[in-house]
């Protein structure tokens, strides 16, 4: 069963922020390589999948697309429980977004699971006449939250890949680099992979 | 070599080619003229002897006031065209729309065009065998090397746009008896990789084959791709019939004509095998014994013999249109069965995606392929060493193939003639239950398939008085033909209707009470709209509602219709403050506003389709939760054993259908569906909770493959939200009401017997007692809502005597099966407070009616 697996790690990983941000933008871009600039907003919740190579070894990303408007929180937070990456994004051109970043922070560290890696996340940094939140400032918060920074265009496709790699490769380092070595054993020893390849829905409920 | 045709309407000539055998008849790489002149048939040949277009006849063109029109006389010069067009025009014989190239992955790459039959002015027929009768059907008897198959992108068709379009309506066996000369799209005999615009035209007499791969579901079209003698493919063309009107109406007639939505090899009608008979009335087209996906094209001898042996048509060599695989097996695809390679190239996408979903072990894909549902080219496909490596790949190409295999199922729903329908699945589904359960309310003495006729303007205009504009018959009988009929989407009976259903105008009103009302209500649209457009000017405002129009801005760009939508939306924001601007409200909005066309009216009606939704929108999910909560007390009555795997898979929470229920559906059915749904479902006909009938019966549609393959709960939320825009809307109106009805007699049996219990049964008290503590708890966390208080146990269960022979497996409706068993076996079946309210007819409004005395009108409803 595990043999027909075609990846050696499963890390589930999460978008979140304003609406209108772009986060199915990114997702889309990052997981299809492609881009849409028609608007339709994300009902409930969904997620796309796309396998990348790290060091060798298969990393199945499984990312969850939220609904980012705030009436909508209730249910979305009971998704971040299972995640293992957070990217919290927002929008250069819109200062609003950028400042309830915090928000969105505050609600990770109440809802998600303890130690959970997070990449902060500018998009829409092609648009730079209608740019409202510098780079120093995105800079600035990271910083401050303690987490890595990006800016990102899902629609110019400039640092999608960027984002979304150095997140997996941080959770990597965490989670599975490190059991590895102390299991010091194969890669299916490790948790987070390993359950026959399945899907590891079901927690986030 | 002259170009009379301006480079607006002629596609660039992408590649000639002089290299191979063209067909014996032409004269290969030579560069010849094409005067149009068209043949124009009179009108007076009669439609039953579609023959003889007399070539010899002066030209008459027939499309008057266009280019086409100055279709000139030069015969002559009508000659042959090889590889590039100098011509003047072509005949359109035949041509199909929304035939697709897919460049890319991505849909919105995709190219919609048309593939069209051509007939160019024939300067070498001596080839071609003529047959002397005319009563064979055929008209002249072009060389083939005369006649084209183009596709040419829409984008590219310029001022032609017109003829194609009649010419692909125009129905009939016969080309159009008028010529339609449209500028000749450059003629190729090869093709190479990703070059150009992709139009194309090919004589015939250089194709080799075709690779002709039928429809199965929506995101899989059924595709053709041309094999040249050359030895090139050209990039497949998928038919999306959905989109392709002629092959709607072909559909209808044939279903009208003979009850047969069959095509010719028994399979499902699609545009492609219109392609085939146009080709067959020219050439001989002789499908491959070995691949029978293959079908050659006026083989010669050796190749009908040797084909028996490989498929292949030759070594093709095709630019990658697509990411490679994570395989990275490209140097294969030289030599590769151009079968595989189709699935390499389309497929292949696909099912990367479908991998997304989850992981198959062989024995799911054992059970997939013993699925009797499976077709036979899709077993024969998944024995394919090429196709098994593929899947190796992709943990969940079984999944894939699970679903694709539903989906030929739901479309022959679709494509079924819906009176057999009713007749026969409804029976089916009924066969389990029969006596005790007719669908049929026998007050009503309309049959089936008359109830489920469309409603249309002049049998609306007929309920209503003539001279008071009063209705005549009772508000139940309007109502129920909406809810089994729909309205007509033609005649412009929505746009009254709507009104009434929505309650805009009162049942009983007169006409000019309607218009009393018409013209209150526009005013009262104004004065709300005012009242927020001042404080707007500053474009922004605070809290959601600016949050919204920051979402708006530099979206979609400016469009009159997305104006008025916003209006109507701050509007609303204006009339009920509370509830702020939510996304999905204008899903809700759009097809009102739609139909409609009337920005006060449809307001209005939005006002009170709001109403009973608001409750959706909710800050804290309230109405949500109930909702889903409902959802899950139904799928456990109904289908405990559906429920059990749901519960192991994790999903009982539903989330999978909080989309559906939030928008009512808006995003998983077509416009044209969701209009026809959601006003089936604001008749309130059965329930006011129908919508949640509507997604039973989406879930016992998938029942099987939800219980064989679906073990998490991100798979099955993938699995349920893909099913968007797949989904059969008629077949699942009448699965949903037989689900209704089935409920309903549930609960009247299980209220019969709690009072007159019946003698022989006896208490399994560890059963009921794990039941009712199973859901006790079921629902307790997690709800905001009080969980539901248990309803007073009965002194005996409502079990019937168990008795194993009913039991067995009878017809192939699981539902009805297990709601059967498990009436008669196990387990208790409870009649929740959530449950109850299904029965109802009751519409529930949350929202406190909005003050008086502002100038509009306040909630009619109770």
């Amino acid at each position: 069963m595990s043999s027909n697996r075609n990846y050696d790690f499963l890390i589930k990983l999460l978008l979140i922020g304003d609406s209108g941000v772009g986060k199915s933008c990114c997702l889309l871009r990052f997981s299809e390589d492609s881009f849409t600039p028609s608007f339709i907003t994300t009902i409930g919740i969904d997620f796309k999948i796309r396998t990348i190579e790290l060091d060798g070894k298969r990393v199945k990303l499984q990312i969850w697309d939220t609904a980012g408007q705030e009436r909508f929180r209730t249910i979305t937070t009971a998704y971040y429980r299972g995640a293992m990456g957070i990217l919290l994004v927002y929008d250069v051109t819109d200062e609003r977004s950028f400042n309830n970043i915090r928000t969105w922070f505050a609600n990770v560290e109440q809802h998600a699971t303890e130690g959970v890696n997070k990449i902060l996340i500018g998009n829409k940094c092609d648009w730079e006449e209608k740019r409202a939140v510098s780079k120093e400032q995105g800079q600035a918060l990271a910083d401050e939250l303690g987490i890595p920074f990006l800016e990102v265009s899902a629609k110019a496709n400039i640092n999608i890949e960027e984002a979304f790699f150095s997140l997996a490769n941080d959770i990597k380092k965490r989670i599975i680099d490190t059991s590895s070595k102390e299991a010091s054993g194969g890669s299916s020893g490790v948790n987070v992979a390993a359950d026959s390849g399945s899907g590891s829905g079901g927690k986030c409920c | 070599m002259t170009r009379i045709m301006t480079s607006s309407t002629t596609p660039p000539v992408i590649d000639s080619s002089t290299s191979t055998a063209v067909g014996a008849s032409t004269s290969a790489g030579t560069t010849t003229t094409t005067g149009s002149t068209a043949t124009a048939t009179t009108a007076t040949v009669p439609l039953t002897h579609p023959t003889t277009v007399p070539t010899s006849r002066p030209a008459r063109s027939s499309s008057p006031g266009s280019y086409y029109a100055m279709s000139d006389e030069e015969e002559g010069d009508y000659n042959t065209i090889t590889h590039t067009s100098t011509g003047r025009g072509v005949k359109l014989l035949y041509t199909k729309s929304k035939v697709y190239i897919h460049p890319t992955p991505s849909a919105k790459d995709n190219i919609p065009g048309y593939i069209a039959l051509l007939q160019q002015r024939g300067g070498t027929q001596h080839d071609r065998p003529r047959s002397s009768s005319s009563s064979s059907g055929r008209d002249d008897h072009p060389a083939s090397s005369d006649l084209l198959l183009a596709w040419i992108p829409e984008s590219s068709l310029g001022e032609s746009a017109n003829l194609y379009v009649k010419v692909d309506l125009c129905d009939g066996d016969s080309p159009p008896k008028q010529s339609y000369l449209v500028p000749p799209p450059p003629t190729v005999t090869t093709h190479r990789g990703s070059v150009g615009p992709y139009a194309f035209a090919i004589p015939v007499s250089a194709i080799y084959s075709l690779l002709i791969r039928p429809p199965s579901v929506g995101w899989w079209w059924g595709s053709i791709i041309i094999n040249s003698r050359a030895g090139d493919s050209f990039p497949a063309l998928f038919f999306h019939d959905s989109e392709c009107q002629s092959t709607i109406l072909q559909k209808k007639k044939r279903t009208a004509d003979t009850f047969d939505p069959f095509g010719d090899a028994g399979q499902m009608f699609w545009g492609g095998d219109e392609v085939l008979r146009w080709l067959k009335r020219y050439v001989q087209i002789e499908r491959s014994g070995a691949e029978p996906n293959i079908y050659l094209v006026e083989p010669s001898k050796e190749d009908s013999v040797a084909f028996g042996g490989k498929p292949t048509t030759s070594g093709t060599k095709q630019g990658e249109s697509s990411r490679a695989g994570p395989g990275g097996k490209k140097g294969e695809e030289a030599s590769m069965d151009p079968f595989v390679k189709l699935i390499k190239e389309a497929g292949w996408n696909l099912m990367e995606k479908f991998s997304k979903v989850t992981t198959f072990t062989r024995q799911a894909a054992n059970d997939v392929l013993d699925n009797p549902r499976v077709p036979p080219q899709m077993r024969r496909l998944l024995r394919n060493p090429e196709v098994q490596t593929l899947q190796d790949e992709f943990d969940s190409a079984r999944i894939y193939l699970a679903r694709w295999a539903m989906g030929i199922a739901e479309q022959s729903d679709r494509d079924r003639n819906r009176r057999i329908w009713t007749a026969r699945d409804v029976m089916e589904l009924e066969d389990t239950d029969v006596g005790e359960f007719e669908l049929v309310d026998g007050a009503n003495s309309l049959s089936l398939e008359e109830r489920r006729k469309v409603l249309t303007m002049k049998e609306w205009k007929g309920f209503f008085d003539e001279r008071t504009g009063r209705l005549s018959v009772t508000v139940d009988e309007v109502k129920e033909r909406i809810f089994h009929g729909g309205l007509d989407p033609e005649d412009g009976v929505r746009k009254e209707a709507w009104l009434f259903l929505l309650g805009v105008y009162d049942w009983y009103s007169t006409a000019d009470e309607r218009k009393a009302q018409a013209a209150s209500l526009r005013d009262a649209y104004i004065k709300l709209k005012g009242a927020w457009w001042e404080r707007q000017v500053d474009l922004g405002g605070e809290g959601e509602e600016g949050e919204w129009w920051r979402e708006q801005r530099n979206r979609i760009g400016t469009n009159v219709h997305m104006e008025q939508l916003k209006d109507m939306l701050l509007t609303y924001n204006e009339y009920n403050k509370g509830l702020g601007y939510v996304q999905g409200m204008s899903d809700l909005l759009a097809p009102i506003y739609a139909v409609l066309q009337d920005d006060a009216l449809a307001f209005w009606a939005f006002q009170h389709f709001m109403d009973r939704m608001e409750r959706n929108f909710l800050r804290d999910q309230s109405g949500m939760r109930a909702q889903l909560l409902a959802l899950d007390n139904l799928v456990r009555f109904m289908d405990p054993k559906l429920y059990a795997h749901l519960e192991s898979a994790d999903s009982t929470n539903f989330f999978f259908f909080f989309r559906m229920l939030l928008v009512w559906y808006k995003r998983e059915f077509e416009w044209d569906d969701v209009l026809r749904l959601w006003e089936a479902l604001w008749t309130d006909y059965l329930s006011s909770g129908f919508h949640l009938f509507i997604a039973l019966a989406i879930l016992e549609r998938h029942r099987d493959v939800i219980m064989t393959h679906l073990k998490h709960f991100d798979e099955v939320l993938k699995y349920v939200n893909e099913l968007s825009t797949t989904i059969d809307l008629e077949s699942t109106l009448i699965r949903a009401e037989a689900l209704f009805q089935r409920f309903r007699r549930l609960i009247e049996a299980i209220d019969r017997k709690e009072h007159f219990p019946g003698p022989r049964r006896t208490l399994s008290t560890a059963t009921s007692a794990s039941a009712t503590a199973a859901l006790a708890e079921n629902k307790a966390e997690g709800s905001k809502l009080p969980s539901p208080p248990l309803p007073p146990r009965p002194q005996s269960g409502p079990r019937a005597a168990s008795s194993p022979a009913t039991a067995t497996n009878k017809g192939k409706n699981a539902a009805a099966k297990t709601a059967e068993e498990d009436k008669e076996e196990k387990v208790e079946k409870i009649v929740t407070p959530a449950l109850r309210k299904l029965l109802s007819r009751e519409v529930e409004i949350i929202r406190a009616p909005v003050k008086e005395g502002q100038g509009y009108p306040t909630r009619e409803r109770a």
